[in-house]
């Protein structure tokens, strides 16, 4: 049975037992080259298929998955005796079919999902990295395409198109090592040979860093490093949820200055990206959203059972993963401003990545990291290398106030970032 | 088999998740979900090819033929040359469940998770948190060469989260409690309080100063500290892919005299598992023996490349193919008594629970971070600290170990690696470390 007959059926029967009834649908296959020690190691070729069900009684939502299309009945029978369970809450209907606001960006159609093409950007990640004295220890190629419908009974139905496309190497020389990806959804964009390069680069380059003393220093922090420490913090404090929950200390901020004036926070799911979607995981239009807006807090992100719940409005944010039931999140969200300064020309400490993000305090947004490949940077060179340090602080803190956006903005995941200069911050030497 | 496939297997992994999630008193979802995922491993004329798929039929002969047809066309373009060493075989019996979950109705698991959750919300919080999750794997596994298995494991536990809030300040305290050997949300109210308590505590911790200083660590953060310091640098693909600081290093004294750390997945602790994911027999693996590095943690491929160690530590994910992984990790009792240990100390921080860590294994650096702690003065705690970690250099920490107390206790969690997710658990007896780098943003 394929996907479309089989969404018809469940909404079918769903729609005997339930007010409403919603299916999201995935399939996908995708290849993974796994480069051991300098050379292709293990290719992985993987298929998936899943089908996630929702069903409405009274507000009462239930949910189930299955991996399985002849288990589709258990699954039907498992999500409502899940909303027999959940408590009831105010609930105002799926969406119904709309007009979508723009298109997504999130297909390439010349994208192969082939192991000789995968191969081939392994080849090229190991010619890059050949450019300097270093050993590559790990890393790999992956391609991988999806197809995705969300379908619910009130007659709603969209699909679309994913591609990704993505390279990783890890290197080392001595004790001093190196990390560079990238990820797109378009193959063409990607360039294996200069992450390659680049990641051999920060393994070499990094080699006999010179100790840093304990005290405030001028920082510029790479596009990898800010989104790591900026994304455990502040995009969970832009969720609804979190908000009307009472974990998000931007709750109460709205029209406030949160932020520097110069930087701004938007989702653009029509962006290029591998979040591009012109509809969420629950079917609701997506449009832009500008969450700050030259430092100043305008609104949060909203799913349906959260807006419903609260008396907001769907922002189209709902994402999903794995098996999971829907929640919010961004599809391609950009931290933006205007670039006035080069923030590496005056004397810094330049970050390209930490260590230990994930332990920051999400609700008050304190931190204290390990630093990677730190290095002096002045004129925009990277001119001496530093030895291993921490780096504390606070992210709302530290954003208030910032030195210099640079002209190097990537993506990083799901957020598209520049590198960000922060002055007189706490660096701790060994 | 044909002539380019050195050998296969194939592991079937068909269960269910259930998942209660309980916020503020609501409860948000209470259901099941269901998974069947394969892997399929083929060791071509040099290196592996994998598939993975939904629902596999192990029993059809026909469908397992076509699918190791299409994985040693996946291995074909390998150019790495792997070797399996030979190893001992067997499974162990699984602990039996002191109350099976699945006996238990979903609407009892979700009445129990909420007392637990109310109990945590206490004046001063504003915001509770309650997850239960139950897995139930049924794992089937045959290979080329003959062996077969089946088991099933059962996992419960349950997080519970409280944010306290007061004057714009927010502050999070979180306990939780996974098994291998049984439902474990009867009873449970008190972890409930604790989360509520710590977070409440917390809005008036001082931010600590950082810099080097001497530090006691609780067991559950020292279990975190053996994980991240030693466990992952043994693990024996990156000690083979060069990506260790321990390659090496076999026989060298690497910590002080005394200090035993081991990993063994026949504990019946959250990371137990009674046969590894490439139907190798598990046992108790000594890394560091008397300060000296003793064994890596291998799989079969690594033990031949690389030696020195034990196989029977691959695992997986379900729907990923196995990779070296840490199961049940632990530092053995020394013989200072925690008094002895605070006394030692005199002026320090004494670091308690665990907000997780990672670690660089190939430059051999590593950071954690604790709940909480409290600052030591005079060989007594005095003020609370929050937002406090730690990092370190694998090489040098571990001669810093000072007193190895002799109260262990062990801690579940889930670790992350390659992208794959699976069920630990870590511990120690308290620790003191001298020189211990701190951060904190306080000055």
């Amino acid at each position: 049975m394929n996907g479309e007959d089989l969404i018809e059926r469940v909404l079918r029967e769903g729609t005997r037992q339930a007010d409403e009834v919603e299916v999201f649908y995935y399939r996908g296959e995708s290849i993974a080259t796994e480069i051991k020690k300098g050379i292709l190691g293990t290719a992985e070729e993987s298929e998936a298929w899943s089908m996630a069900i929702r069903t409405v009684n009274d507000g009462r939502i239930g949910f189930s998955s299955t991996g399985d299309p002849d288990r589709w009945k258990e699954c039907l029978d498992a999500a409502l005796a899940s909303g027999r369970l959940a408590t009831p809450q105010q609930w105002g209907g799926f969406p119904k079919p709309a007009e979508l606001a723009g298109t997504a960006s999130a297909a390439d159609r010349d994208l192969v999902v082939a192991v000789e093409d995968a191969a081939g950007m392994v080849e090229d990640l190991l010619a890059g990295a050949a450019e300097h004295p270093v050993e590559v220890v790990g890393g790999g190629a992956n391609l991988a395409r999806a197809y995705m419908m969300v379908a619910n009974s009130t007659g709603t139905l969209y699909g679309m198109d994913r591609t990704a496309a993505s390279v990783s190497l890890e290197t080392i020389r001595e004790q001093s090592t190196g990390y560079e990806f990238d990820a797109s959804p378009f193959r063409a964009e990607l360039d294996p040979r200069s992450v390659g390069e680049q990641a051999a680069f920060l393994a070499a380059r990094s080699l006999g860093g010179k100790e840093i003393e304990t005290g405030r220093y001028d920082i510029v922090l790479s596009p990898i490093a800010a989104a790591s420490i900026i994304g455990q913090v502040l995009l969970p404090a832009l969720s609804g949820r979190n908000v009307k929950a009472g974990r998000s200390s931007l709750a109460d901020k709205v029209g406030e200055q949160v932020l520097d004036e110069s930087l701004s926070v938007y989702d653009d799911p029509f962006a290029p990206g591998l979040g591009s979607a012109a509809f969420d995981a629950e079917g609701v239009p997506t449009r832009r959203l500008a969450f700050i807006e030259q430092g100043v807090l305008r609104q949060f992100a909203y799913d349906l059972k959260t807006g419903y719940r609260y008396g907001e409005a769907s922002t189209g944010s709902a994402v999903r993963s794995g098996g999971e039931p829907p929640g919010i999140g961004f599809h391609n969200l950009f931290l933006d401003g205007p670039r006035m300064k080069e923030p590496g020309d005056e004397r810094a400490v330049w970050i390209h990545d930490v260590v230990g993000a994930h332990t920051a305090n999400p609700f008050s947004g304190d931190f204290s990291v390990e630093i990677s490949n730190p290095f002096w940077i002045e004129g925009g060179d990277l001119t001496e290398p530093i030895r291993t340090a921490m780096f504390a602080g606070n992210v709302f803190e530290m954003l208030r106030e910032v030195g210099g956006l640079g002209k190097d903005a990537r993506r990083v995941g799901r957020l598209t970032i520049p590198s960000i200069r922060l002055n007189n911050q706490q660096i701790i030497g060994k | 088999m044909a002539a380019d496939v050195r050998y296969y297997d194939i592991r079937c992994v068909r269960g269910e998740v259930t998942l209660v999630d309980i916020d503020n008193g609501v409860v948000e979802s209470a259901g099941t979900s269901f998974f069947d995922k394969a892997v399929i491993r083929v060791l071509g004329p040099k290196g592996w090819g994998f598939l993975t798929r939904d629902h596999v039929d192990i029993d059809s002969k026909r469908e397992l033929n076509a699918l190791v047809e299409e994985a040693a066309r996946l291995a074909a373009v390998t150019a790495d040359e792997i070797d399996l060493a030979d190893v001992p075989r067997g499974v162990l019996p699984v602990p039996p469940l002191k109350e099976d979950p699945r006996d238990i109705d979903l609407e009892e698991k979700t009445r129990l998770l909420a007392g637990i959750e109310e109990a945590a919300r206490i004046e001063g919080v504003a915001n509770t948190r309650a997850r239960y999750t139950e897995g139930i794997d049924a794992v089937r596994y045959l290979d080329s060469s003959g062996n077969e298995y089946s088991y099933e494991a059962v996992r419960s536990g349950f997080s519970v989260l409280a944010i306290a809030s007061r004057n714009g300040v927010m502050q999070m305290g979180s306990e939780r409690d996974h098994t291998t050997t049984g439902f474990n949300l009867r009873g449970k109210q008190d972890l409930g309080r604790k989360a509520g308590e710590v977070a409440v505590s917390l809005l008036d911790a001082k931010i600590p100063k950082g810099g080097a200083r001497r530090a006691i660590l609780d067991p559950e953060l020292a279990g975190v500290f053996t994980h991240e310091a030693v466990g992952h640098a043994s693990e024996g693909d990156l000690v083979r892919e060069g990506a260790s600081v321990l390659g090496g290093k076999i026989g060298e004294a690497i910590g002080c005299p005394g200090l035993v750390i081991v990993d063994d997945p026949t504990l019946h602790e959250f990371g137990f598992m009674p046969v590894d994911a490439e139907g190798v027999a598990v046992e108790r693996t000594e890394i560091i023996c008397d300060g000296i590095l003793r064994s890596y943690i291998h799989n079969r491929e690594t033990l031949a490349a690389v030696g020195n160690g034990i196989a029977g530590h691959a695992r997986a994910e379900h729907g990923a193919p196995p990779i070296v992984r840490m199961s049940n990790t632990f530092i053995e009792n020394g013989d200072a008594t925690y008094d002895e240990i605070l006394a030692e100390c005199r002026d320090g921080i004494l670091l308690i629970g665990s907000r997780g860590g990672q670690v660089d294994p190939g430059r051999g650096v590593f950071q954690f971070n604790a709940e909480y702690g409290y600052l030591i003065e005079g060989g007594e705690t005095t003020d609370m600290v929050r937002d406090v970690s730690l990092s370190g250099e694998i090489l040098s920490t571990l001669h810093n170990i000072a007193l190895i107390g002799n109260d262990r206790k062990m801690s579940p969690g889930y670790c992350g690696k390659g992208g794959q997710s699976v069920p630990v658990s870590d511990g120690a007896p308290h620790l003191l470390l001298e020189n211990a780098t701190i951060g904190g943003r306080g000055e």
